[in-house]
């Protein structure tokens, strides 16, 4: 397998705040990652970092092969519209003309069909779209760009279920013709998990989880039971969270269970149960006080 | 189609920035020049209104905001800074140009009817824009980029560093300004200063004027070359 991004040892301080501290990480070509993490937790900084918008602090970023500042080969394959994108004073219909201008493989007959079934007004100036048409047109360039590279930063903001369920078809179907590689940041997990292939869990700057999707959804669990018993079970393995009620005690973990661990957990009469996506972001990147604990 | 050449029309297609709102309050300065100079008739027959200097200043204003309504999307569009910076600096050329072709026929008819019929000067300007239609091209020319760098250059100053980079990107210039005139003053030039000020002419003044504006591109470059949005 090719990255397409490649991210090694990347730091990026601000004045009084570390953004990403150390983060190395590796996309790969055509897939769809997940980008998750808290408000802050430097989802947005990565992406800018990738698309050279922002500055590293240091660290080697690779896109493509190649480092991403002020190259055109790479950032002309590449499309990232933001969560707080700012337009120029120009109508709906400009951005898409804009777009289409500098994207390649832009597919204007997609384009049409999206901003139809998002009932976007083309004619309407952009400054009086709201929260949510504003997403719709965000994620209209965003796929109708099929850049080689297409970065999506939280781009539901403010659009109702239906819009949401429309962006994931749309998203779906078109990867599946044209297959490319996708990094979608979110806050909605449990809403897209059947949608990543990969998850890349930040949290405070650092990466707490970079797996294939379907081992993180297998993976984790929660294991209720004496405390002896779940003790026992938990010992050397990734505790994400304690919690204990009188002389029983509920212990998440990271760790993928297999059968034999399943079938021990059922001899120490432990109850089982599988961790989400979102349960998983809630437990790893919770607060400080969780963090002490496994620590 | 060249990367440059997008760069351009993509800032074109707010047509109200640089088209309408320039062009527009021109033409309104000129009209309200004219009907006043119709209803007050300068009594030594010829004057000179100075309202021209509506359209250079609205070049540079919207230079000013260009960084902060259209950058942000262009990097959206995949624009390195230096393609941003570049198409930018085309449509710098292309404004100026056309303005200034502008000026320069609507000089030649200001000419040929006698000043509108009412001796009113707006696109004739002593000394500067009065001589050969060519010249006046020219002058015209690199006043407009001129405005248009400077203002695109306090654009990337505020980008990075907000306000309190703008109010250091002024004083620096007061300070630079005030330290020449104070080298001169020691040195007791002042007497050789007004003298080269004297000798020079609308063409030398052009030349002067040009240079500014290659120092102030190429800062103005120098500055985007580590701007964020």
């Amino acid at each position: 397998m090719t990255s397409t991004i490649s991210v090694t040892g990347l730091t990026r301080r601000y004045r009084n705040q570390t953004a990403l501290d150390d983060v190395s990480v590796e996309i790969e070509e055509n897939t769809i990652t997940g980008l998750l993490g808290r408000n802050g937790a430097g989802k947005s900084t990565f992406m800018r970092i990738v698309t050279a918008q922002e500055f590293a602090g240091s660290g080697t970023v690779r896109v493509f092969g190649e480092d991403p500042m002020e190259n055109d080969g790479v950032l002309r394959r590449t499309v990232f519209v933001r969560e707080d994108q700012q337009f120029p004073d120009f109508k709906v219909r400009h951005a898409i003309r804009a777009a289409s201008w500098f994207h390649p493989n832009w597919d204007a007959r997609f384009a049409d069909s999206l901003l139809t079934d998002f009932e976007l007004p083309r004619d309407r100036a952009i400054k009086r779209l709201s929260r949510g048409m504003r997403s719709a047109l965000s994620i209209t360039i965003g796929l109708a760009a099929r850049a080689e590279l297409t970065l999506l930063d939280e781009p539901y903001a403010g659009l109702d279920a239906v819009a949401r369920q429309l962006f994931y078809d749309r998203l779906l179907a078109d990867y599946t013709e044209h297959p490319r590689t996708i990094l979608l940041s979110t806050h909605l997990v449990d809403e897209v998990a059947d949608l990543l292939e990969r998850v890349v869990m930040f949290d405070r700057g650092r990466v707490l989880l970079d797996a294939a999707a379907d081992d993180v959804r297998g993976g984790g669990a929660t294991i209720s039971g004496p405390v002896t018993a779940v003790e026992d079970f938990v010992a050397g393995r990734r505790v994400l969270h304690r919690r204990s009620i009188g002389s029983r005690t509920s212990v998440t973990v990271s760790d993928y269970l297999d059968a034999a661990d399943r079938a021990r957990a059922a001899a120490l009469h432990l109850k089982l149960e599988p961790l989400s996506l979102q349960q998983l972001l809630v437990h790893t990147s919770g607060g400080p006080a969780d963090l002490e604990a496994t620590a | 189609m060249t990367t440059l050449v997008k760069v351009t029309r993509y800032h074109l297609l707010d047509r109200l920035q640089y088209v309408v709102l320039p062009g527009g309050i021109t033409l309104f300065s000129f009209l309200v020049n004219l009907t006043v100079f119709k209803m007050f008739p300068p009594p030594d027959g010829d004057s000179y209104s100075g309202g021209l200097v509506t359209l250079y200043i609205w070049l540079f204003i919207p230079a000013t905001l260009t960084v902060t309504k259209s950058l942000p999307f262009g990097f959206a569009l995949g624009l390195s800074r230096r393609v941003y910076y570049l198409g930018t600096l085309l449509l710098m050329v292309g404004l100026s140009t056309a303005y200034a072709l502008i000026i320069t026929a609507l000089q030649a008819i200001e000419r040929a009817t006698g000043g509108w019929g009412t001796s009113l000067h707006f696109f004739r300007i002593p000394w500067i824009f009065d001589g050969a239609p060519f010249q006046t091209w020219l002058t015209s020319f690199v006043v407009l980029a001129l405005g248009f760098v400077y203002g695109l250059w306090f654009g990337l100053v505020h980008r990075r560093w907000q306000v309190v980079g703008l109010l250091l990107f002024i004083a620096a210039q007061v300070v630079v300004l005030l330290g020449a005139a104070m080298i001169v003053t020691g040195a007791g030039l002042w007497g050789k200063v007004g003298e080269f000020a004297s000798t020079l002419n609308v063409y030398d003044l052009t030349a002067v004027l040009a240079a500014v504006t290659v120092v102030l591109a190429v800062g103005g470059f120098a500055t985007m070359r580590r701007v964020t949005v």
